[in-house]
């Protein structure tokens, strides 16, 4: 079995191709599941909804291989009981996005209430960057992918996630810095501004060059870059 | 080295006390103490050499820490007495005293402005004599003849485009205003030529970035005398930005740095706020070694003092002389702060400062 990270790398890689392209074309090619059909539904466990982003983000329709892996994902790894707060909320981005894909396959494992959001406000701006980049994934505007817990606790934090992403680019973090800048690129809005002084375009620019050669990273960079752009605005 | 002794002893009783809270005085006159009482002891270490004004004497190891020495010791005294009269204290009072020997000492070892007059005799288009004397002027320690001698050179254009950073420009600039010459500069415009005035992008930030930044403020604020010097959008600028450079110093162990960052933070028309400045303090003040000097960057490896100039830099005393005189000045200067936003002498939880902290 070929090592998980290299598959989620390989399938961020897709998603970053598809993304920047914006064409109408499949994540996920459809021959290239056969033996490491197991990781292929576990990598995309591990991206999550990003998997269907450039359909989500570019307003296709997603390809119906990409939604049969998001759905097997779903049922194979439902979150434990002890399961932490970023993996329910993960999986319950996956369900939503399931459910705006795929409005007609209703199934019991797409229902439940939403996890708690609440901890995120308790968090310190260190804390809440890390979280929230871990959550990278649930990162996408309310207009395009419907009301989210985690977007509006998330939401009066800008000063905090930019000071996060200041932080993470000190420390040459990129993934994290990346993903904090997608939270940024989302939630900067006139009630919650982020500061003009961040230079998050350029700051953006700079993490992709730094950290761009790592797929996970240039798929938030070019998340971000496509929604700073007015993608799905 | 009696202060010496006496400095340790006091930190192996403050070690089981119970935990400092660095919003109130007594955390802060503790540390300013402690760092004050090392530069004592070490006093002999800032003296001049005899053959100071000698091309061959390295200036970096004698004027600089003597000059380095008159600035700090200076703002202390002006802090400290500050603290002292808001809460009618003696120990503040002490400090104040204390900081001002020093600053006298190193008057007396520039032979009250002979020894920069003839350093300017030596060098006359060096802006360095003027900047050490700025630091002697601003507490009121003059040389007419050093002001007389300098004021002619100011006026030529040499000295107006001398090559200098713009935070290097911006501290002539003030040193000319402590000398009463006149300004060749609008320090307005040489502000914004600096890294900070740029209202940079704050994930730039470097280590050189970083002593720019403090520097700028200081020439600005007057080391901290003048906090409305810092205009409304670097004061705003430095409150969204100071949080991360701050976290990010302490995890590079750049101690000095941080030092200065929190002075800067102490010296905001707006200071920054104590629940953000607590935790830093609380790890900047354990960092202090036993004999309450703090080293300027990573661990604290280094072994005795060498004593004496003939074993040359670096030594012990090398390391941590700068950074000490950092840590007293920022400490008072918060300490000030506090006074500022009107902190009472005892139990004082800074509700004041929170009102008027900027997120």
């Amino acid at each position: 079995m070929k090592n998980l990270s290299g598959a989620v790398c390989d399938l961020a890689s897709e998603v970053v191709s598809v993304l920047r392209d914006g064409d109408h074309r499949a994540v996920i090619s459809p021959n290239g599941q056969g033996p490491d059909a197991e990781l292929g539904v576990a990598a995309v466990r591990v991206l999550g909804a990003d998997v269907l982003l450039p359909s989500t983000l570019h307003r296709h329709p997603a390809a119906p291989g990409d939604l049969r892996l998001v759905r097997e994902a779903v049922r194979t790894f439902p979150p434990g009981g002890d399961a932490s707060a970023s993996t329910e909320w993960s999986h319950w981005a996956m369900r939503e996005a399931l459910r705006r894909h795929d409005p007609t396959a209703a199934a019991p494992q797409l229902s439940g209430a939403a996890p708690d959001a609440a901890w995120l406000s308790r968090l310190s701006w260190q804390e809440l960057t890390h979280q929230l980049a871990v959550l990278g994934a649930l990162a996408v505007p309310p207009a395009v992918a419907g009301p989210s817990p985690v977007v509006a606790a998330a939401a009066p934090r800008t000063l905090d996630l930019a000071r996060g992403f200041v932080r993470a680019v000190r420390r040459r973090d990129w993934l994290q810095a990346a993903g904090a800048g997608r939270w940024l690129a989302v939630l900067d809005s006139d009630t919650s501004p982020v500061p003009a002084t961040l230079g998050l375009d350029a700051g953006l620019d700079f993490v992709l060059r730094m950290g761009g050669a790592d797929p996970r990273v240039a798929l938030h960079a070019h998340a971000a870059r496509l929604l700073r752009a007015g993608a799905a605005g | 080295m009696t202060a010496h002794t006496a400095g340790a002893t006091a930190r192996v009783e403050s070690a089981a006390a119970p935990e400092q809270d660095y919003a109130d005085y007594a955390a802060h006159g503790g540390i300013v103490r402690g760092a004050l009482e090392w530069v004592t002891a070490h006093q002999d270490r800032f003296a001049l050499p005899a053959d100071v004004s000698d091309p061959r004497t390295d200036l970096n190891w004698s004027m600089k820490p003597l000059g380095e020495l008159a600035r700090l010791s200076t703002s202390i005294t002006r802090t400290a007495h500050t603290v002292a009269e808001h809460l009618h204290d003696e120990e503040w009072r002490r400090l104040a005293r204390h900081a001002r020997g020093l600053l006298d000492f190193a008057w007396a070892e520039i032979a009250e402005g002979r020894v920069l007059l003839e350093l300017a005799r030596a060098e006359p288009h060096a802006t360095y004599p003027l900047e050490i004397y700025s630091a002697f002027a601003s507490a009121g320690l003059r040389d007419e003849e050093f002001e007389e001698f300098t004021g002619a050179l100011v006026r030529t254009r040499a000295w107006a485009f001398t090559e200098q950073q713009p935070n290097r420009r911006l501290g002539v600039l003030a040193a000319e205003h402590h000398a009463r010459l006149p300004s060749h500069d609008d320090p307005t415009e040489v502000l914004r030529r600096t890294w900070l005035g740029s209202l940079p992008e704050p994930w730039t930030f470097d280590v050189a970035a970083g002593y720019a930044l403090t520097h700028t403020v200081f020439h600005l604020t007057d080391w901290g005398a003048r906090p409305a010097g810092v205009p409304a959008d670097l004061n705003r600028y430095l409150h969204h930005w100071l949080p991360c450079w701050l976290d990010t110093c302490l995890e590079d162990q750049q101690w000095d740095l941080t030092c200065e960052l929190l002075a800067v933070g102490a010296s905001l028309p707006a200071p920054y706020p104590p629940d953000r400045y607590r935790p830093v303090w609380r790890e900047l003040a354990a960092r202090r070694a036993a004999d309450g000097s703090l080293h300027e960057v990573g661990p604290d490896t280094e072994g005795p003092d060498t004593e004496g100039r003939d074993d040359g830099p670096p030594d012990r005393f090398t390391h941590r002389y700068h950074s000490t005189l950092a840590v007293a000045f920022a400490a008072a200067l918060t300490a000030a702060a506090l006074t500022a936003a009107g902190v009472p002498a005892h139990g004082g939880r800074a509700t004041a400062f929170q009102a008027g902290a900027h997120r």
